[in-house]
């Protein structure tokens, strides 16, 4: 199988997660990965940067309909949902936040996996609430590679749990095998 | 709302909807984003507990259910002061060029429940533009419009917002030792009992709201602007009419005119030549 896309969804104890993939990752890393985090509300701007210092690939916030280009990272702009369009483009939305979330996880997953099909890996790091579960479960039935990151190692587990109680996962990984595993996809 | 697999409402079934409202109202979906009507068809599906062959019927013989309908497609998400960015890129950006103008046309295309236009409102009162500016505003639905116009909000949904009504009037992002203290009694009242937050009568009174679909080339205002604000409307519509509205605005602008879209919004294509882009603001060619 080709994996040509990751998708990541994270809360509380995500971020450092996130960075330390980031920095692992090759300049020359040719798939492309889509962040989807919660972030809290009032800190709306300065993430991408924050995510930068460390990351040898370039991060961006994408614009509506904006085309997805291979060996970079998109990161759900604060306050929109992220949805992926057959052409190879990416939507934003406003529409009501799900599970208090906006973006939301769930949301941006079932569209990946509609999407992307079994060219695409889930990952679930992470997290203060059950957003994602349902998302990565709907990535396994449409074909795609599931992974999640051990409850053991989280900060917080209520998300990975929920991720595992919902979906048979393929992989349950600390942060170092996520990235041997995603250094291995190369 | 629950998530849901994209394209849960088939095409058919959008088609048929499309189709339905087309020849019974002036409203036009063809031109929508699929994939984001088909979430929203399957949100209304879901909260009529219908179906899209009952939903259609009671469409073409209900009026009012057809625009209940349309405000449940349509996507309301507005606040008071959204992405203090954008608000920053308006105080500092394009209101200061319009220092030497005796009047300044304003459009809000899309400005559903009004918290977009109350915040412009306040901002042009605090530079002292006020007495000198034309406040237009419109959107699709005639529900939100009258919600607008009263300028009452819930306190607790936008208690939150207040927050960024500091960063954008009381603080300078460019000078930190900048504040100017602006009491929130000044703008609105706000009662915690009742959880209600109302603009003040001089606020309301001021703006011209009216009905405009933009899937439609027409200016309802009958007169061109100087800055049009389109925030997170576009987003919902496929790139061909996307495209076509960028040219409508176009037309629609004085010389050297503004454009403010969504923070994640942008132009693409063979319209960009139309547009100088500097950061966030988009200025007539």
């Amino acid at each position: 199988m080709i994996y040509r896309y990751i998708i990541i969804g994270g809360s509380a104890g995500s971020f450092q997660i996130v960075t330390k993939i980031l920095s692992a990752l090759p300049k020359s890393f040719n798939k492309t990965i889509f962040l989807c985090l919660h972030r809290l509300k009032h800190v709306r701007s300065g993430f991408v940067e924050a995510l930068s210092i460390k990351s040898n690939i370039q991060i961006l916030e994408p614009y509506d309909k904006e085309h997805i280009k291979p060996g970079k990272v998109y990161l759900a702009p604060a306050n929109y949902h992220m949805y992926f369009e057959l052409g190879n483009y990416m939507a934003l939305s406003t529409e009501e936040p799900v599970n208090h979330s906006r973006p939301s996880i769930d949301l941006s997953f079932f569209s990946a996996a509609f999407t992307f099909k079994n060219n695409l890996i889930g990952i679930i790091l992470s997290g203060a609430n059950k957003d994602g579960a349902l998302g990565l479960k709907n990535i396994k039935d449409n074909g795609g590679l599931t992974v999640v990151q051990d409850p053991a190692e989280c900060q917080v587990k209520t998300m990975t749990t929920a991720a595992i109680q919902t979906t048979k996962v393929d992989y349950i990984l600390t942060s170092d095998q996520i990235i041997n595993f995603l250094l291995k996809l190369e | 709302m629950e998530a849901e697999e994209t394209l849960a409402v088939p095409i058919e079934e959008i088609q048929l909807f499309i189709e339905t409202v087309k020849g019974c109202s002036e409203y036009n979906f063809s031109d929508y984003s699929v994939k984001s009507l088909s979430r929203r068809l399957e949100k209304v599906l879901i909260d009529n507990k219908t179906t899209m062959a009952n939903l259609v019927t009671k469409i073409r013989n209900n009026k009012d259910f057809l625009e209940k309908t349309v405000r449940d497609i349509t996507v309301n998400t507005t606040e008071l002061f959204r992405d203090p960015k954008a608000w920053h890129a308006i105080k500092y950006g394009i209101l200061p060029q319009f220092k030497d103008y005796n009047t300044v046309n304003i459009w809000h295309a899309g400005c559903s429940t009004g918290q977009e236009v109350y915040s412009m409102l306040i901002l042009l009162y605090e530079m002292d533009f006020f007495h000198k500016a034309n406040v237009f505003a419109s959107d699709i639905n005639i529900q939100v419009l009258e919600e607008a116009k009263k300028g009452v909000y819930k306190y607790r949904f936008n208690i939150e917002y207040l927050d960024n009504f500091d960063k954008v009037i009381k603080e300078n992002p460019y000078n930190p030792d900048e504040h100017t203290d602006v009491p929130y009694s000044k703008y609105f009242d706000i009662n915690k009992v009742n959880d209600i937050i109302k603009m003040k009568q001089f606020l309301v009174a001021k703006p011209v709201f009216k009905k405009h679909d933009l899937v439609k080339p027409e200016n309802v205002f009958y007169t061109k602007f100087d800055l049009i604000v389109c925030r997170n409307v576009l987003i919902y519509f496929n790139f061909d009419l996307q495209n076509r509205i960028f040219d409508f605005f176009h037309d629609n602008l004085f010389d050297s005119g503004f454009l403010l879209l969504g923070m994640h919004e942008s132009m693409l294509g063979p319209i960009t030549a139309k547009y100088d882009k500097r950061g966030l603001i988009y200025r007539k060619k």
